[in-house]
């Protein structure tokens, strides 16, 4: 049976993610996908998704109404407040909803981004080989846009059963671990000592492209590194600019940039990283490659 | 003469290292440095390059994204380590070779840019004399980058080289055809550029509805020609 739900209200940048195009950097396109993979993952389970295709909400959060048809619906992400028909439940969670049911998303106490994945398939076109919506590059999820009021969202198939899920751990509060960058002998010693002792700030520029972070320490302040020539970027790159402001570049980076990169924040870290709100302080602590690797395999420090 | 031992390796502004260079670049990836500064030699190395890596088809290797004077490998760590890979990498980064399939591509341009006036007169040319010595000889594209189907086209000659524009255009519509620095690159979207427009193409390099979604290689050959 076909089922449909209506968007009512969305917040800012809402937009729909799968697991993203990798592999077309070559075209300038970058991969997109969710900005916290691990949460998207949790809300999969939780609703029993057959395909990775879900929608990434921003922090001020986004009201459906079930239309036609039911569906199994994961949340997670975050700390959000989610009430079904008015009735509060607990996120991350799950439920089964049906015609005229509403479910509305609002601020909670943590984080920036929820996801909410379903136990049927979202019928969207794919764009070069994804459902991922790149606002820079205006591809996938609906026309190349973030979702409003006024949506409609048709699921078809039946998807696969709900697991249980352990409640997951929450994550740790400790500094994000990075790799040094691929500049970061263009720095002198005693910035790059600065750069692991001293905190930054959070700000409120932020999106998918990036996150611009408060040098407050003044960790680079009158360090002066001309433009480079263009390089490749990937997620979790921090590129320093020219007035010395660092900017963490996330899921919808520009493909190539030419401003310095002090370090990478390793892969483990970036979804706990783009949880950061603005105003929050953010430290970071270098790892080596290997324990990054080891970081990735065990999911835990 | 030998030199002083308590040199720092790494601290000092400098020293560049010694190129073919291989760094990480985050935990998922590795560049390959051909170059600190955008030249023909370090460009065709890199090309040269990430064409015999894409031959090879190492394990592990999920991605090869040649750039202007680098090549971005990425790869999966749970099939290959970081010192295998860069030994993998160090075996291929010597020896000559093509870039690959390389074709060549005819690019009608007319020169109607806001800015040819001025970049003409920049370079002591009337107009026809710029067009006429931009599209002599025919360039390669460099690479792809700053945003979908945006390429770098170069090199012309030394004398035709002019500074970016002072101010940032916010935004510039696909196929306006760019010069600066000695290239020329050519926009399938809509961007913003500090580069000054010098005419348009009907070409777009960008059709997200086709996979592959772009028709230019790194390495292949444009021709530009004039239309009215």
């Amino acid at each position: 049976m076909s089922s449909s739900l209506r968007v009512e209200r969305a917040g800012p940048l809402c937009t729909v993610q799968d697991g993203g195009r990798p592999g077309l950097l070559a075209h300038g396109i970058s991969a997109s996908g969710p900005m916290d993979i691990d949460a998207h993952r949790l809300a999969g389970a939780l609703a029993g998704a057959c395909d990775k295709t879900g929608i990434e909400l921003t922090r001020a959060g986004l009201d459906l109404l079930m239309e036609s048809g039911d569906l199994t619906v994961g949340w997670a992400g975050g700390a959000f407040e989610v009430q079904l028909n008015g009735e509060r439940r607990p996120w991350p969670g799950s439920a089964s909803i049906a015609a005229g049911d509403r479910l509305c998303i609002t601020p909670g106490a943590a984080g920036n981004y929820g996801y909410l994945r379903f136990g049927k398939k979202l019928d969207l076109p794919m764009v070069l080989g994804s459902r991922a919506t790149s606002t820079r590059a205006r591809l996938g999820g609906l026309e190349g846009r973030a979702l409003r009021a006024g949506d409609v969202l048709n699921f078809s198939e039946e998807g696969g059963t709900v697991q249980s899920v352990c409640s997951p751990d929450p994550p740790e509060a400790g500094p994000v671990r990075f790799v040094w960058g691929i500049h970061a002998d263009r720095f002198a010693a005693d910035i790059r000592r600065k750069f692991v002792e001293t905190p930054f700030r959070v700000t409120n520029a932020m999106d998918r492209m990036g996150v611009r972070l408060a040098d407050e320490g003044g960790v680079f302040a009158g360090s002066s590194i001309l433009s480079l020539i263009s390089d490749p970027i990937l997620p979790g790159d921090i590129q320093i600019l020219g007035d010395g402001t660092p900017i963490v570049l996330m899921r919808d980076h520009q493909p190539t940039g030419g401003y310095p990169r002090i370090g990478t924040i390793v892969s483990a870290d970036l979804g706990r990283f783009a949880q950061i709100r603005s105003g929050e302080a953010v430290v970071f602590a270098p790892v080596s490659v290997n324990h990054a690797h080891q970081l990735m395999r065990s999911g835990k420090p | 003469m030998k030199q002083p031992s308590n040199q720092p390796l790494r601290g000092g502004d400098h020293r560049l290292p010694t190129l073919p260079q291989i760094v990480p670049l985050g935990d998922c990836a590795l560049l390959v440095r051909f170059g600190q500064s955008l030249d023909d030699a370090a460009n065709r190395a890199a090309l040269v390059f990430a064409a015999r890596l894409k031959a090879d088809g190492i394990i592990g290797v999920v991605e090869i994204v040649p750039s202007l004077v680098s090549v971005l490998v990425r790869f999966d760590p749970a099939q290959v380590g970081v010192a295998r890979l860069s030994g993998e990498l160090a075996l291929r980064l010597s020896g000559d070779g093509a870039f690959g399939e390389s074709r060549t591509h005819r690019i009608a341009v007319r020169f109607d840019g806001p800015d040819l006036g001025e970049v003409a007169a920049l370079l002591g040319l009337s107009i026809d004399g710029f067009v006429e010595a931009h599209n002599r000889g025919g360039m390669r594209v460099l690479a792809t980058g700053f945003a979908p189907g945006f390429v770098y086209c170069g090199f012309h000659e030394k004398s035709l080289t002019v500074p970016r524009r002072t101010l940032v255009r916010p935004q510039v519509s696909a196929g306006s055809v760019l010069f600066a620095a000695g290239q020329t690159a050519i926009a399938a979207t809509d961007i913003p550029t500090g580069w000054h427009v010098i005419g348009h193409t009907q070409f777009r390099n960008f059709d997200p509805t086709v996979n592959p979604p772009t028709q230019l290689r790194a390495g292949d050959q444009i021709i530009f020609e004039v239309v009215l």
